[in-house]
This record gives structure tokens, sequence and C-alpha cells, in this order.
């Protein structure tokens, strides 16, 4: 498994993570809202999934081994984060507990 | 080559010379949605088959005409010569790309820069007016700008900005988007950016692609292509530099014609309304000269024009224009030669046929009738060895005649029929031509065509092609008048050229005509003279048609200059005796003034003739229908002899008399010796009688070319096998005569 959740409680993205780890990496977080994601073993992650990170903002323990992520999506992560701002008043999360 | 390449070849060239067509005919209509339409679905699928065959330049440079022609759609743009142009040029490219995978039997090598640089016509060429720059920068802006904010050194460095809209299902088809823009060479910024906005996490759909990435590299618009090339069709590239905004090194033969519309129309400042034709003129050429890419003369014009406008006077404004027209095809005229590889004839010629499948169906059923016939005749054959009468086996032969004479007659028609291409097929490729010739020579011109749509045996189709690119040549080179000098006499400084084609029977009638100057038949008599084609008296004595004649001589020219595109003026003797190899004739006709009209007329097919048999010397011969004017019983006390040689006088016409069997050098039958058996032919303007031992039938033949040994012999236009086997030679009388 690419994506697991650790002891300590954080999600970890590990290797190469593919397409199919977007869904499970969804229902971890929603299972764990507070969980944190851990990429520093990450290789490279696919589209999919960062697309669940985009959504979820989970807070990120890095750096990820990757130069990629650590230079070009992180700050991706972060800067979307303050464009949707707003977003987080909504209540998503009495929908999800 | 594989099967799959070979067909790429084939469609490719289809699609290519389709999509040229509907690229002049849009045009001519600009504003025609349905021509727009069809320009735009020729690339598109002409980009999905290089596609298919992974042929990544082709796909690339197709794909950016593509958008081009997406934003001509969408109305962010609109049709102008410039955009035509280049896409003719990037389907001429694409041409050549076939031609060079059928000669290398293998896709062709195509240069990154290459084909960045076609791709670059597409992207950077400057948009027409003010008010659309301000539309797309703003379009632009949205996602530039906000890839520039990230990363803003992107400003002062430049690079390339890439946009990709991945489709929302294209993780499906193993598509991961940011990897694909995480592999840019030298990647300096990435944005991703919802589609949608995001739904709360639980409703999020994985698998459903919501992103927009747009990135922001330091390579090459070429590298960027290559490495998106497979999903092209999402992605949107954007050189940064501003040093390589695009700029012309010439004006445009439009832009050069635009430019002296309005020098004429401020040619007289005497004329009404003389300000506001001042203003408007100075309106319209600033704004060619800013859409060129020429701001410095623009404003340069414009200074020009706010004088003269103080003034009431054309000048300065017209000397300023005068400068630039001038400058502007100078540099036109200062294009490398090897530009002018298009001027290959052997590209136009028709490669391989099409054939509907109706005409094979048609053909399949003639196979299954003359089957029918064959049975039919092993039946009559088994009766007539069971003892049945002749007469009951004469009736059922003479049935099985007229059948099989249908069937193959049919199968004549049908063969043929498959044969017969559209005149469109040489004919698409020259309002390019002419245009680029004529841009060449610092002239404009256009080509008007009639009748593409004229059906002709493909062989004629080929023969053809040579010929009438020499004529268009000489109209463009010879026949138009230097612009100014249009001018002077009052033309429209856009030449037009005719070429038109229609059937005439069993003819067919081509004719390059062109508004130019005319023929100077005072020169060619004094060319004529000093090169001393004839006799000082002899040429005085000419007529204007027989000087006109001259120019079919070889070697003679009233060109004044040596051109790359026409050369040295000589060719119209070889143009002659190509279109005579065809059976057919050139005329030329020339108005001083007012221009000069070439028209070949060759046999709707050089396959299917009508020929007249006849002995001599006791050998049977034949020759074509089209010549025979009629058969005469001459007696023989009408001969007179004159000098060495024979002639009769038939209502009130002297006709030379040619003994065949003698000619041919047989021996000749005594056979009757108080009337001559004459044939009378009218061949290449004139007429001529042989005398021959007995005519025989009308046929129908099929003509073949002589090959092989006997192609050497001069009088032989081909050769075909009669019903009893033997050789029928038919004869080429005017090659006779001569």
């Amino acid at each position: 498994m690419t994506v697991r959740l650790d002891i300590d409680g954080a999600i970890v993205l590990e290797g190469v993570c593919p397409v199919e780890d977007a869904e499970p990496l969804q229902r971890l977080l929603l299972q764990h809202r507070e969980a944190a994601v851990d990429w520093r073993a990450c290789d490279a992650a696919h589209t999919a999934v960062l697309q669940v990170l985009l959504v979820a903002k989970p807070s990120i323990k890095g750096p990820a081994r990757a130069t990629f992520l650590q230079d070009f999506i992180l700050p991706a992560l972060a800067r979307h984060e303050s464009l949707t701002a707003t977003e987080e008043s909504l209540p998503l999360g009495d929908g999800g507990r | 080559m594989n099967e799959f390449l070979k067909q790429f070849l084939i469609e490719g060239r289809e699609l290519v010379e389709q999509a040229t067509e509907d690229l002049l005919a849009l045009e001519e209509a600009p504003d025609n949605r349905a021509e727009l339409d069809n320009v735009f679905r020729g690339f598109h699928t002409l980009k999905g088959l290089a596609g298919i065959v992974e042929f990544a330049a082709m796909s690339r440079v197709l794909h950016a005409a593509e958008d081009r022609l997406a934003a001509v759609r969408s109305g962010e743009r609109s049709v102008t010569g410039e955009l035509v142009t280049d896409l003719l040029f990037s389907l001429d490219q694409v041409a050549q790309w076939l031609d060079e995978l059928e000669r290398e039997d293998r896709l062709p090598m195509v240069p990154d820069a290459a084909a960045a640089a076609l791709v670059a016509r597409f992207q950077t060429t400057a948009p027409e007016t003010p008010a659309t720059t301000a539309m797309v920068r703003t379009e632009q802006a949205d996602w530039i700008e906000g890839l520039l904010s990230d990363h803003p050194q992107g400003r002062e460095q430049g690079g390339v900005a890439v946009r990709y809209r991945p489709e929302p299902d294209c993780f499906f088809r193993h598509i991961d988007p940011v990897a694909l823009i995480a592999q840019l060479p030298d990647l300096r910024a990435i944005r991703l950016v919802p589609n949608d906005p995001w739904p709360p996490l639980q409703e999020l759909d994985p698998f459903a692609c919501n992103l927009t990435v747009t990135a922001l590299t330091g390579g090459t618009l070429g590298q960027v292509a290559d490495q998106l090339h497979g999903v092209a069709g999402r992605v949107e590239i954007q050189a940064l530099d501003p040093a390589r905004s695009w700029r012309p090194t010439a004006l445009s033969p439009e832009a050069m014609a635009i430019l002296e519309e309005q020098l004429l129309l401020v040619s007289d400042p005497a004329e009404e309304g003389f300000d506001g034709r001042l203003g408007s003129a100075g309106r319209i050429s600033t704004n060619v000269l800013r859409y060129m890419g020429w701001a410095a003369e623009a404003q340069k014009l414009q200074h020009g024009l706010d004088k003269s406008l103080a003034l009431g006077r054309a000048e300065p404004f017209a000397g300023v224009l005068r400068q630039l027209l001038s400058r502007g095809s100078d540099e036109a005229a200062a294009i490398e030669p090897d530009k002018l590889s298009f001027l290959r004839s052997d590209e136009i010629a028709v490669r391989a046929l099409r054939v509907e499948v109706e005409r094979i169906d048609a053909l399949v059923r003639l196979a299954g009738e003359l089957t029918v016939a064959k049975n039919a005749l092993g039946h009559v054959s088994r009766l007539a060895k069971e003892g049945a009468t002749p007469e009951t086996i004469a009736t059922l032969l003479s049935d099985q005649y007229a059948l099989l004479d249908r069937c193959v007659q049919q199968l004549q028609h049908s063969l043929l029929g498959i044969r017969l291409v559209p005149m469109r097929h040489v004919f698409r490729r020259f309002p390019k031509l002419v245009r680029e010739m004529a841009a060449h020579l610092g002239k404009s011109a256009r080509l008007v065509t009639e009748g593409a749509a004229t059906e002709v045996d493909k062989a004629v189709v080929d023969a053809l092609s040579e010929p009438l690119l020499h004529v268009l040549r000489n109209a463009v080179d010879h026949g138009i008048e230097p612009t100014m000098q249009r001018a002077a006499s009052g033309k429209s400084a856009v030449a037009t050229v005719w070429l038109r084609a229609a059937r005439d029977g069993e003819q067919i009638v081509v004719e390059v005509e062109d508004d130019g100057a005319g023929i100077d038949t005072a020169e060619l008599r004094r060319v004529a003279e000093a090169r001393g084609i004839a006799a000082a008296d002899e040429i005085a004595a000419m007529t204007q048609d027989e000087i006109t004649e001259l120019i079919f001589v070889p070697g003679l020219s009233t060109a004044a200059s040596v051109s790359d595109v026409s050369g040295r003026g000589v060719g119209m003797d070889a143009v002659r005796s190509a279109i005579a190899r065809l059976g057919g004739q050139v005329e030329v006709e020339t108005r001083p003034g007012a221009g000069t009209r070439v028209r070949f007329r060759v046999p709707f097919t050089v396959l299917m003739s009508q020929v007249l048999t006849l002995e001599a010397g006791g050998q049977v011969f034949g020759i074509p229908m089209e010549i025979v004017v009629e058969t005469v019983r001459l007696p023989r006390d009408r001969i007179m002899r004159v000098g060495a040689a024979e002639a009769f006088v038939l209502r009130n016409r002297t006709i030379p008399l040619i003994n065949l069997p003698h000619a041919l050098g047989l021996a000749r039958d005594p056979l009757d010796d108080s009337y001559a058996q004459v044939v009378i032919t009218a061949g290449a303007g004139q007429f001529a009688a042989f005398e021959v031992d007995r005519f025989g039938d009308h046929l129908e033949i099929m003509l073949k070319p002589v090959d092989g040994l006997l192609s050497g012999l001069p009088g032989i236009a081909g050769t075909t096998l009669l019903g009893d086997g033997r050789v029928l030679i038919v004869l080429d009388i005017p090659e006779l005569l001569n």
C-alpha cells in the first residue's frame, strides 16, 4: 500500500502513489479529519491524489522526497487554501461526522 | 512502406488538396460560416491522421493551425489574407512531408526548430485590429498573469507559458496531467486551478479531473509542444519573450495591394472630397502597417498624413507611402531563390486514383454478365458439336455477340469513367502558385478558376499540369505589368488571371487568360528579325496573328529581363510540343493593353479514339477520325503536278496531295488508275490529302501509346489489335506532314 494510516495518526504517502490511491486517501481523510499527510517518503503522486489533497487541505508533514512535490505542489496546496478560504465556512465538518 | 503509412499518404494528400481548396474558397468569402467549418474540419481531420501515425511535428503544426481557426470560429479573430497565407504554407509543408515520406519510405525527421517555427506562425501573428488585440490580451492575461504573479521573474526571463485543460475523464485514459507538466524542461512555476468550485471532500469524485494546470517553463516552444503533443488538443502554449514578437521582413502582397490602392485614392487632389479620401487612405494605410508589425513606419506615415491633411495636398503622405511600397517590394524581391521550390511542377501531378465504390460495383456486375456470356458461348459450342444446324448456331452466336458487345462497351465506359478526374486536381494548386509568383515579382495577382469540375482522363490531367504551369508563369511574369504601370493605365492594382476548363465535344478546352499588357508584337517583330527567324520583308508582311504565333518558335523571348520565375521566356515551344503529344493544339490570342489568352485544346481522353482504317501499300493503317474532313474518289485528271509534289482543287481550295504508300516507303498497289482514293485531313491549321489504296471501317479503339523499339518512329500515334489479330498502326498525320 502506498497510502496508509500510520500508528501515530498520520496518513502516509509512500513511493509512487498511483491513481488508485485517490479513493483510499479520500476515505482516510474523511475518517480522520485532523490527520496530517506525511509525504516524506513520497516519490510521486498522481494528479487524482493531488486533487484529493487540494480539496481536503490537510496539514502536510514534509519535506516530500520528490523535489517536484516539495517545490511546486506544496506552494500550490498552500495557495489553493488561501484562494478558497471562504469554503472553509461551509458546514462540511458536520456532514462528515 | 506498410499499409498503414500508405493509407496515410493517400488520405493525407487528399485532405491537403481538399483543405487547400476550401481555404481558397474561404478567402473568397471570409464571412461564409460553412466554408470556415469546412476548413476547420479539414485541418482537424489531418491533425487526427497525423496523430494516428504518430507524426508529432505534423500534429503540432496542424494543431496550432486548428487553434487559430478555432479562434476565428469563436469570433475572436477574423479571416485575413495573412492567416490564409500561413495556413496554405502549413499545408504546403505537410505536402512536402508527405512527399518525403513517399521518397524515403519513413516518416520524415522534422527538426524541432522547423516545426516550432511553423507553430509560431500561428501563435505570434499580431491580431488584426486594436480592438481584438485588447480582447485577446485580457483573455490571455487571466492565466498568464496568474502565473507571472507567482513567478515575477518570468516577466524578465521570458520563457514559455502553458495551459493544459485535461478532460474530466482523463484519469481513465491513463493520463496524469500533473506528471506530464512535471516532465517539462526547466519548470519554473505551476498553478493548479479548479475548473468548477471544489465540492466538499465527501462529494468529490476522485476520478474526475477538475483541474486546469498552468505552468511556466524555460524550455523552448518546440520542446514544450513535443512533450505535450499527446494531449495537444487540450494545451495552449504561449512564448513570453517580448523580444520574439513577430515582424515580417516584407510586406505581404495583400498589404502591398491595399497600400497601392490608397496611393491611387489620393492621386488626384483636384477631385471632390479629397480631404475625406486622404483621411480614409491614411487610416487604412497606417492600420495595414500596424497589422504587419511595421509600427515605426506606421508612425512615420501618420506624421506624413497629419501634414498632408493640414496642407490639403497628397504630399508628403503619398511620398512616404511610395517609399514604403518600394521598400516592401525590395524586401519581397530579396527572398532567397530556394524559397521558390514551390514551383516544382512534379508536385502537381495526380498520383493515385480514388475510385467510388459504385464504380467498382458496376465493374463487378459487368464481370458477372461477362461470365454469363462466356457460359452461353460454351453452350453454343456444345450445340455445334452435337450437330445443331448452322442457322441455329449463327442465331445463337449473333445473340451472344450482341450481349458481349454491350458488356464490352459498358466495360470500356466504366473503366474510362474510373480514369476520369476533375480538372480541380491540377487547378487547386495554381491559385497559391500565382499568388506567390506574383508576390515574388513584386506584383499582385489573383487567379480565378472556372470549370474545375470538368472531368478529364487522368492521363490528360497529369500531362496538362506542366504546360499550364508554364503558361501561368508567363502570364504572371511577362503578361502582367508592374503594379505602377497598371495604375498608370487605369487598371486595378491586383491583376486577374483566369484559368478555365470546359468540355467541347470530344475535346477539352483549357484557357489561361490575363488582363495584362498583351504581347508586344512590335518587339516580337524586332526580335524575330534580330535573331534571324525570318527575313525582314517576310516579317514585315506577317499579320498580327502570324507574328503572335512566333512566340512558339524556340528561343524567342521579348522579356527584357530574365527572372527566376519564368526563366528566359523560352518554353512556349515546349508547351506546344507537350500539348501536341497529347494530340492537342495551342492557340494564342492577344489584345494590346488588354491581355493575352492561351488556349489548349486536347482530346477528352487519350485512350478511346475513333479511327478510320485504310489500306496503303498492302498494310492497314488507322487515322484519327477527328482530323478526317472527308473522303473523296478523285478523278486522276484533277490531280495537278506542282513541282515535285501533287495537289488538286476541291471547292476552290488547293489541297496538297500526298501519296501515303510513298510517304511511308511502301510499294504502291496499281489498283484503279482512273480514280484516286483520297482522304482529306485538317490538322495543325492546314488541309492535306492522302492518297490510299482503299478505305476500311470506322473503329472505336483503345489506342496504346507506342513504346519500346517503335517509340522512336515518327508519324505513329499508337497501335491497337484488330479482330483478326493484326496490329493496326494509327498514324499521327500532323507529324507526318512535318
